[in-house]
């Protein structure tokens, strides 16, 4: 029996009991299903062992859509908690569960595989590649990545979330503070995820750099591609960062040492440093491919080329590099001196010098074109004036001196969700919607994506807008509650029924996937918004192969000159096509991961032991194996392209 | 027997035995932390270039480039991440 | 598979010029997760709490081995690259053999050295110091022995398929990786040992 106490909740609820009945009753419906539809061999071959970028793009995005509905329901808690003063719905505790894990949930686990949905889509079929570099690291990237999801999503019903704020500072995140295994979860779950990433960031940065089809020079690469490649260096040279402190992390809980401990030398700031040494570069790394989405709806609806495409493609690289320089902002008021702070609010004000660049190209791209207000369109459109917002409120908070008014209040809340939502939210679902027809063959309804939109954009502003002014008035984050006597309570319960607005807008879009997948027509052409690069060039849904004759592109938007100037984009013969075996290997190896992960949470030494060899036995199999790939036939590639053609 | 040690590469193993020499001497002999830290930096800098040039390869094909740029980007950022958390978790209390 | 004579067979075929830059690029990651162990390294140095300083516990002999013996491993699997591209089987199998046996006997000192820190008082729980020491030695180390398990691999791999294209790929990323080792031990030696013994 004592051996079962661990995994107890510390800290139930009526709401963890029904999770864990729903989930329960979840893997039961699906497993039952697969079983009476006898779906399990499809499942195994078509998407567990699958190494197409494509698919491994489509199973980011599912996993990214359920981890927006996580995030999304500990928002709308948090939301109803502060909604009116002195309220009881969740206590201090659930409420310190909850924001930690909206955070975690929504950065790392829907932000991020949403992001690597999208590149795994698109980048190869923009630079006529016929996969990544290292399709079968790329499947072992998704399932790392998934399986650091859900060990960091069962920990709500088995041993307790994790409490201590998304950032996990310590003395907080200590043993003496954070008495569940729930920062354990936080460590272990974070570093499996993390671990893909990287391997992710690898995989893009060889497939840009290495893999272009014939012409496409680094400078006429689409600017989608561009932000790719730029985030991937971010990645690769920032996760190792996040990879090291949760090592020194876990070995502060589990093993007694004293790395950031008060004790014994130990020095919690560096926590602090480390972890945004990390945290600012991911920023920059979410927000790099948003740029790039937008660089690709706007020029497409405005009919125009992208304005400034080099000082777009250098204030990106520059951003890149400046990403890494700025990470004290984050904790202005730790006390470092006036010279360290000035040295780090200069940088970070340079950033949005950049970044301005950027928002007055789109500006002068749409500047006399002739503007489509498509979904996508509309989302792009919505984001400059919105993220402008977010931008000014980051000057100010820039401001080292003025930022000990600002910190850690409600007014730093709304700068960065008017960041991070215009920003990378709307990209995704205007990269989403717009994608949309390549990936599955038919498109999302215009008419009910308007709705979502509009619901969106106003309900945002109505959330997070009156955090500007509690924040100046004193409101801190992360209180699970406010007296009457403070005034708080109007502007919060705003935001409580923004937050209700904005759960219809995600329920729209929803609804329109149900809607456009029963009623869509399937009947629609491969390139449906008149667009511009590459991956239109190819037929929609994409064949296994992408291109059945390797592409040859003379500018950044060869597809657009193909149809208009009569550039030949298709020359030769179809050959023969090389292509990668599917492996099982990545997603088992992932699962035993996972086990490994599990085990360190619970300090089960056996079992990690045995995962840790098991991780090893998989790594070994793949440095014996011999994986020669197979061939398409030129005849099959033939009654493909025909057959899809004709439909 | 001859071909198997290709002259670069035995001159190489020989710098880098005498840059390890040099480097000892901080040890063996009374400097002033400044003259001390330069001849680390210096030693060590030159050593690590010694090995990316001559053992490894890194200039031989045409990614050349992508390799130098990567290793210098990596490199110029670690710089910055050791010297940041210098300035903000030491230096900027003195 | 095409395969590309202009060029050692290391890089013969696109996949095998795909997988060396990709380690190149996954060195630079590398050297950001030892630049981070140096960040905290230096921001704890001094924090030595009721243990002992750098100065107390170092000793120059075995730290002078280690050293010798790893630049040595490194430059004797250069010659073992250079033979593969000579086209001398055996010669590359015997120089890949001495680096793994130099590698364990750098492993072996090291190994040494942590149970000499435990026992004169400087183990894991002992201080911040302590910790960052022996975690940045151990991430070093625990590269090491990684290293040699994957260069058994290897060898084993080429004796039975000789060099081809594949094998041959896989042996010069396993030298950069082994280059690359070298060189954040240089920094170790450098500024964790010398800069701690001056």
């Amino acid at each position: 029996m004592e051996f079962f106490e661990r995994f107890a909740i510390p800290h139930p609820s009526a709401p963890i009991y029904a999770s864990m009945v729903a989930i329960g009753l979840t893997v039961i419906a699906i497993v039952a299903g697969l079983t009476y539809f006898k779906k399990w061999g499809y499942l195994w071959r078509e998407w567990l062992t699958t190494v197409d970028h494509k698919r491994i793009g489509i199973m980011y995005l599912i996993s990214a859509l359920l981890m927006l509905f996580r995030g999304g329901v500990d928002a709308i808690m948090m939301r109803s908690q502060t909604a009116i003063p002195e309220n009881t719905l969740l206590d201090a505790q659930h409420y310190n569960e909850v924001f930690t894990t909206h955070g975690i949930v929504m950065i790392i686990f829907m932000a991020m595989p949403f992001i690597y949905a999208l590149m795994n889509f698109v980048v190869p079929l923009q630079i006529g590649a016929r996969d990544v570099a290292f399709p079968r690291l790329n499947a072992l990237s998704f399932w790392l990545f998934f399986m650091g999801a859900m060990l960091f999503n069962i920990s709500f019903v088995i041993g307790g979330s994790p409490d201590a704020g998304w950032t996990a500072y310590f003395p907080l995140a200590g043993n003496e503070f954070s008495t569940s295994v729930g920062t354990n979860y936080y460590a272990l779950a974070l570093q499996i995820a993390g671990l893909g990433t990287l391997m992710s960031g690898i995989n893009f940065i060889v497939t840009i750099l290495k893999m272009r089809a014939p012409g496409i020079t680094l400078m006429k690469m689409p600017m989608f591609t561009w932000s790719a490649l730029t985030a991937n260096v971010i990645v690769v040279f920032a996760f190792p960062v996040l990879t090291v402190a949760l090592i020194m992390m876990t070995m502060d809980r589990l093993f007694g040492t004293h790395f950031f401990a008060t004790t014994n030398g130990g020095m919690d700031m560096l926590w602090a440093n480390l972890f945004w040494v990390w945290g600012h570069p991911e920023v920059y790394i979410l927000i790099l491919p948003a740029f790039g989405v937008y660089s690709e709806v706007i020029s497409t609806f405005a009919r125009r080329n992208l304005y400034g495409y080099k000082s777009m493609v250098a204030s990106m690289v520059g951003i890149s590099f400046l990403s890494f320089l700025v990470w004290t902002h984050h904790f202005f008021t730790m006390g470092q001196g006036a010279l360290t702070n000035s040295i780090f609010s200069v940088t970070t004000m340079a950033i949005a010098i950049p970044t301005g660049i950027k928002i007055f190209n789109w500006l002068f791209t749409m500047w006399k074109g002739k503007i489509e207000f498509t979904v996508p369109m509309l989302y792009a459109v919505g984001f400059i004036p919105i993220f402008t917002i977010g931008g000014v409120t980051g000057v100010m908070l820039a401001m080292a001196s003025a930022d000990y008014q600002y910190h850690n209040t409600m007014f730093l809340v709304a700068h960065f969700h008017y960041t991070i939502i215009p920003g990378v939210v709307f990209a995704m679902i205007a990269g989403l919607t717009y994608w949309w027809p390549k990936m599955f063959g038919f498109m999302l309804n215009e008419r009910i994506g308007k709705w979502a939109f509009w619901f969106i954009a106003i309900s945002f502003n109505v959330t997070f807008f009156p955090m500007f002014f509690t924040g100046l008035d004193g409101q801190a984050r992360r209180m699970y509650t406010y007296s009457e006597a403070t005034g708080f309570g109007p502007l919060n319960m705003l935001s409580f029924i923004g937050a209700l607005g904005l759960a219809v807008g995600f329920a729209l879009i929803a609804y329109n996937v149900y809607y456009s997948t029963r009623y869509a027509s399937r009947n629609i052409s491969a390139d449906p918004w008149d667009a511009r690069t590459l991956e239109w060039a190819t037929q929609s849904p994409v064949p296994a192969y992408n291109f059945a004759i390797t592409p040859q592109a003379n500018s950044s938007e060869a597809f657009w000159d193909a149809k208009k100037k009569g550039h030949e984009l298709f020359k030769g013969e179809v050959q023969k096509i090389h292509m990668p075996s599917n492996s099982g290997v990545p997603f088992i190896m992932s699962c035993i991961f996972f086990i490994w992960g599990f085990s360190f949470v619970f300090s089960l030494w056996i079992p990690a032991i045995l995962a840790t060899i098991g991780i090893f036995i998989c790594m070994a199999q793949r440095s014996f194996e011999r994986d020669p790939g197979y061939y398409i036939s030129v005849k099959e590639i033939k009654e493909t392209e025909s057959k899809l053609r004709g439909a | 027997m001859m071909e198997l040690f290709p002259r670069k590469q035995v001159i190489g193993f020989g710098f880098s035995l005498l840059l390890t020499a040099i480097a000892l001497a901080v040890y063996f002999f009374d400097l002033s932390f400044t003259a001390g830290m330069t001849i680390l930096l210096v030693t060590a800098f030159v050593q690590a270039a010694v090995q990316l040039v001559v053992f490894m390869h890194a200039g031989e094909t045409g990614d050349k480039g992508s390799i130098y740029t990567n290793i210098y980007y990596s490199l110029a950022i670690a710089l910055v991440t050791v010297f940041g958390t210098l300035l903000c978790m030491i230096w900027g209390y003195v | 598979m095409k395969i590309d004579h202009s060029l050692p067979l290391e890089y013969g075929t696109d996949q095998n010029q795909l997988n060396i830059l990709g380690f190149w690029i996954f060195l630079g990651a590398e050297i950001m997760l030892f630049g981070t162990l140096f960040a905290s390294y230096f921001t704890l140095v001094d924090r030595t709490g009721s243990g002992p300083s750098g100065a107390e516990i170092f000793e120059i002999t075995p730290v002078l081995i280690e050293t010798i013996v790893l630049l040595t491993s490194s430059f004797v699997i250069g010659l073992g690259v250079h033979a593969m591209r000579i086209g001398r089987t055996k010669a590359m199998i015997t120089f890949y053999a001495i680096t793994l046996l130099l590698g364990l006997t750098f492993l072996g000192v090291e190994i040494y050295e942590f149970m000499h820190y435990v026992h004169i008082g400087a183990g894991l729980q002992v201080s911040a110091f302590t910790a960052i020491l022996l975690t940045t030695l151990g991430t070093h180390g625990a590269h090491v022995t990684f290293g040699l398990v994957w260069g058994f691999f290897i060898i084993l791999q080429v004796r039975k398929h000789g060099i081809t294209p594949e094998t041959a790929n896989k042996s010069f990323i396993f030298s950069l990786y082994w280059h690359f080792l070298d060189v954040v031990w240089i920094f170790i030696f450098s500024f964790v040992y010398l800069k701690g013994m001056m």
